[in-house]
């Protein structure tokens, strides 16, 4: 499997979170080709590289940042994501430990092409320990005189999964509810009090660097010709070695489990992988088999490639239990907004913990199926629709389980 | 954008103004249409899901209120998917609900229940045990009580109290099925506009103290007013009731959509004044203090006339309807009296703020300006004869037209309040609006225009 450490590239190294000892492995060395470009060329070249947005969305980078005026009256910002929620996902935290001063590094060329004067990173509540790191480097750079093109704020979440999607991130910076925000008509920017704001996940960003510096086609070296460069793989579950791996995409998913993770724990066979966090589609072993890392392959199986934090799942695996214990997560992060997410996500969490409880009745499981329906695209946001597919994926599939549950 | 095009709606052809929203247009034209969240004074917040459309083109149906109009959109509103979608979010809807109508007093004008009729009509599938469990009864402040196991988390409340008010009272917190309506901590409902938020509720979540347990909405009569609390002219229904072998009695003003003058609220003094048009009311026509027949009132009347040749004045209450006014003008002529109306008394600078109340607080004054009646104080008056007027002056005799009681020892004649009564009144800017008569009581006291031709000189 082929060595690719783009993002990753000083998570090796000791002390690399401090500014020398980045400074020493290179870091900041992209900025020097700042002046080498106009904004607008960099965000061709990112454009160029077909960057897509690491936080498990995979749209195009360079077309969101095409959206940011380029000399519009009113102040640009950056939002950078970071509030990693999602269960099975823990890359940006990886970043932030090891390498903070590359995440920096990408927002000052990032606030360059959209021509910001102000970043915001939003750090989930529960990731102070990171928040500290990321504030030390940040603290580091404005003492090196690194941060006068731009100011770097962290905000700090309140503990809801649901500030990850792009506009209830924002609702919650400007101190409200993080509720989704209607969708726009057209394509436009998102908008923080007003004023027009890239919201960017922390690889995404992470990423920025390495193709200012060594350009687009360095990029599209690694990965599929849609799915180009790499991505901060991780897995969890029942691994040798779990953990954060970066690969490029395209690579067998299998391999990469056997070359990383060291297989499936204690020799057991393969059941089930929840390909990128719990909100993407679950794939039997058998689906797994020629399947590929990358946006379009995962689309294909009828999941998603999410984050790309992988769960794996033996073959003792209740996946009753699993899907119970997602939808517990699901019913409690719903942020209650629209009725079918906010009833729909408690309700079908009830009916697990019928079924579960040895109570449950074959009606219960076609009430999942209408409750998937009515859950799926009818909501302001994808919250739903991801609970919709995560149901009906995880009893489809399993089907003879969760029918031997409710017998 | 503003221009007016042509929409399909389930067939027919309707005109709307370009990028205007869908749902107005299904309102406005009584397309059956299910929605919680959307309010005209409120915009689209697009939370309750329930107003799905088709619209030909897009895959997925579509919330009306969150569509803006296009040229030639084609909408099904009425096809077996849209039904569907409707019913299945309604279940939701009711899932956490209580049921429990029976002891609501919403019910009857619920939309949560109107809704089912057209939607639902199904059985519970959950247990009553599996609901989720929330306060009953939460004193929200302003006589606002709310039921958060009734609430549909619309947020109508709570947009009410940061866009329109910009008071923030109101909010929702905790997620998911366990986010609920609440006050921010350490504060209460507390502005000149609270109470507004009971209309603005779908469902019985938010109820009045004041009205709640007094009366079943199907039994009330309901009628067209506007409000006599200040010269705003707020319009107003008046809903009453005359209960088997009772009198007629007001339970509620609710405000009554006028764009051009109130917008879609009211204010809660306002709201409230029912009571005192109903309290402590002059019933009969008195003679120091003692009830005397109308005949003998009259008769009173007559020689109270022939005595005082001079000086005699007339006193105008600034919140008689304009056909009253005219009356009194037409009388003062035929008996060779001067006319006042003092408007200071009406001033009341403390009241005003710049949503809806103004400091004037007489309901047709415009009209008293207009035709020029003399605002001064009366000198030098032998007679008095004052038509509701709230400021006595001195003089050697004086004859009262009372809606409420008086403590002069005069001849009074008992008049019909504003509600018992219909005309016409002039707001403060100039617009002109009529009232229905209300409250049709056993005993009616005559209107000023009835005494005047009965007293007929």
């Amino acid at each position: 499997m082929k060595e690719c450490k783009i993002v990753s590239r000083k998570f090796a190294i000791e002390g690399s979170h401090t500014l020398e000892v980045a400074k020493h492995h290179n870091a900041y060395r992209s900025l020097e080709k700042r002046g080498e470009f106009t904004p607008t060329q960099m965000i061709k070249i990112i454009k160029d590289a077909n960057l897509r947005g690491k936080g498990g969305g995979g749209a195009s980078a360079g077309e969101k940042w095409e959206l940011m005026p380029q000399d519009g009256d009113k102040p640009s910002f950056l939002a950078v994501n970071c509030d990693e929620s999602e269960p099975g996902t823990f890359k940006d935290r990886q970043i932030i430990t090891y390498d903070p001063h590359l995440l920096i590094e990408g927002i000052i060329l990032t606030c360059y092409a959209i021509k910001s004067k102000h970043a915001y990173i939003y750090i989930r509540g529960e990731y102070k320990e990171y928040q500290d790191i990321l504030q030390n480097a940040i603290d580091e750079a404005y003492e090196d005189g690194l941060l006068e093109s731009c100011d770097i704020t962290i905000h700090r979440g309140a503990g809801a999964y649901i500030c990850g999607e792009k506009s209830a991130l924002l609702e919650s910076m400007e101190g409200k509810r993080g509720h989704p925000r209607l969708k726009p008509k057209q394509k436009e920017p998102e908008w923080f009090f007003g004023n027009p704001t890239l919201v960017n996940n922390v690889e995404t960003i992470a990423t920025v660097p390495f193709i200012i510096q060594n350009g687009s086609d360095a990029y599209r070296e690694y990965g599929t010709h849609c799915s180009p460069g790499t991505l901060l793989f991780g897995m969890s579950g029942h691994v040798n070695k779990p953990g954060v791996y970066e690969s490029e995409f395209g690579v067998s998913m299998l391999e990469y489990i056997e070359h990383f993770g060291g297989g499936v724990k204690n020799g057991k066979k393969l059941k089930a992988v929840i390909p990128g966090g719990v909100s993407c589609g679950v794939l039997t072993a058998r689906e797994c088999k020629d399947l590929t890392l990358d946006y379009e392959a995962m689309r294909t199986a009828g999941s998603s490639l999410g984050t790309g934090g992988m769960i794996i799942m033996d073959e003792d695996t209740d996946m009753v239990a699993v899907l119970k214990n997602i939808l517990e997560f699901y019913h409690e992060e719903s942020c209650g907004q629209c009725t079918p997410c906010r009833e729909g996500t408690g309700w079908s969490d009830k009916i697990l913990q019928k079924i579960v409880n040895k109570r449950g009745t074959k009606k219960d499981l076609e009430k999942l199926f209408e409750l998937a329906d009515v859950m799926n695209g009818k909501t302001i946001c994808v919250f739903a629709p991801s609970v919709s597919s995560v149901l009906i994926s995880f009893i489809t599939k399993f089907r003879d389980e969760f029918e031997r549950a409710v017998s | 954008m503003s221009e007016i095009c042509e929409v399909i709606v389930d067939g027919e052809i309707h005109e709307a103004k370009e990028g205007s929203l869908l749902i107005d247009l299904l309102i406005e034209e009584g397309v059956k249409i299910p929605y919680f969240c959307y309010h005209e004074s409120l915009g689209a917040d697009g939370n309750c899901r329930m107003c799905m459309v088709g619209i030909k083109g897009e895959k997925r149906p579509q919330i009306a209120c969150d569509t803006l109009i296009k040229k030639d959109m084609e909408v099904f509103s009425n096809t077996d998917v849209i039904k569907k979608v409707r019913t299945d979010i309604l279940e939701l809807e009711l899932l956490n609900h209580p049921v429990d109508c029976p002891i609501c007093d919403q019910a009857g004008e619920c939309s949560l229940q109107d809704f089912y009729m057209d939607y639902g009509l199904h059985e519970s599938k959950v247990e009553i045990e599996d609901k989720v469990k929330n306060s009953k009864h939460v004193d929200l402040g302003s006589s606002v009580v709310l039921d958060q196991e009734r609430c549909v988390l619309c947020a109508r409340c709570t947009r009410f109290t940061t866009e329109i008010t910009h008071t923030n009272e109101l909010g929702i917190v905790g997620r998911g099925d366990s986010a609920k309506v609440t006050t921010m901590p350490g504060r209460e409902l507390s502005n000149p506009y609270a109470m507004n938020v009971v209309d603005l509720c779908p469902v019985g979540a938010l109820t009045s103290k004041d009205f709640r347990f007094s009366q079943r909405v199907w039994l009330l009569e309901t009628h067209n007013s506007i409000c006599h609390g200040c010269a705003k002219g707020c319009n107003i229904y008046i809903d009453h009731n005359k209960l088997k072998y009772k009198d007629d009695v007001i339970y509620r003003f609710r405000p009554r959509k006028n764009l051009e003058v109130n917008g879609h609220f009211i204010c809660d003094e306002g709201r409230l004044s029912y009571k005192d048009v109903q309290e402590n009311r002059q019933e009969f026509s008195t003679f120091n203090h003692i009830e005397v027949e109308q005949d003998i009132a009259i008769s009173k009347f007559k020689n109270f006339l022939e005595q005082h040749h001079k000086n005699i004045h007339i006193l105008i209450d600034a919140n008689l309807y304009t056909e009253e006014i005219e009356a009194i003008l037409e009388f003062a002529k035929s008996i060779k009296a001067e006319v006042f109306s003092p408007l200071e008394v009406y001033t009341d600078e403390g009241f005003a703020d710049d949503m809806l109340k103004c400091s004037n607080r007489a309901s047709n004054y415009k009209t008293i300006e207009n035709l020029n009646i003399s605002t001064e104080n009366p000198n030098n008056s032998e007679l008095i004869i004052n038509f509701n007027h709230p400021q006595n002056f001195e003089s050697l005799m004086q004859i009262d037209f009372c809606t409420h009681k008086s403590d002069t020892n005069s001849l009074v004649f008992a008049i019909a309040a504003f509600t018992e009564n219909e005309g016409s009144l002039t707001n403060v800017d100039g617009i002109t609006q009529q009232t229905q008569k209300a409250v049709k009581k056993n005993n009616p006291q005559p209107s000023i225009i009835e005494w005047l031709t009965r007293i007929d000189l």
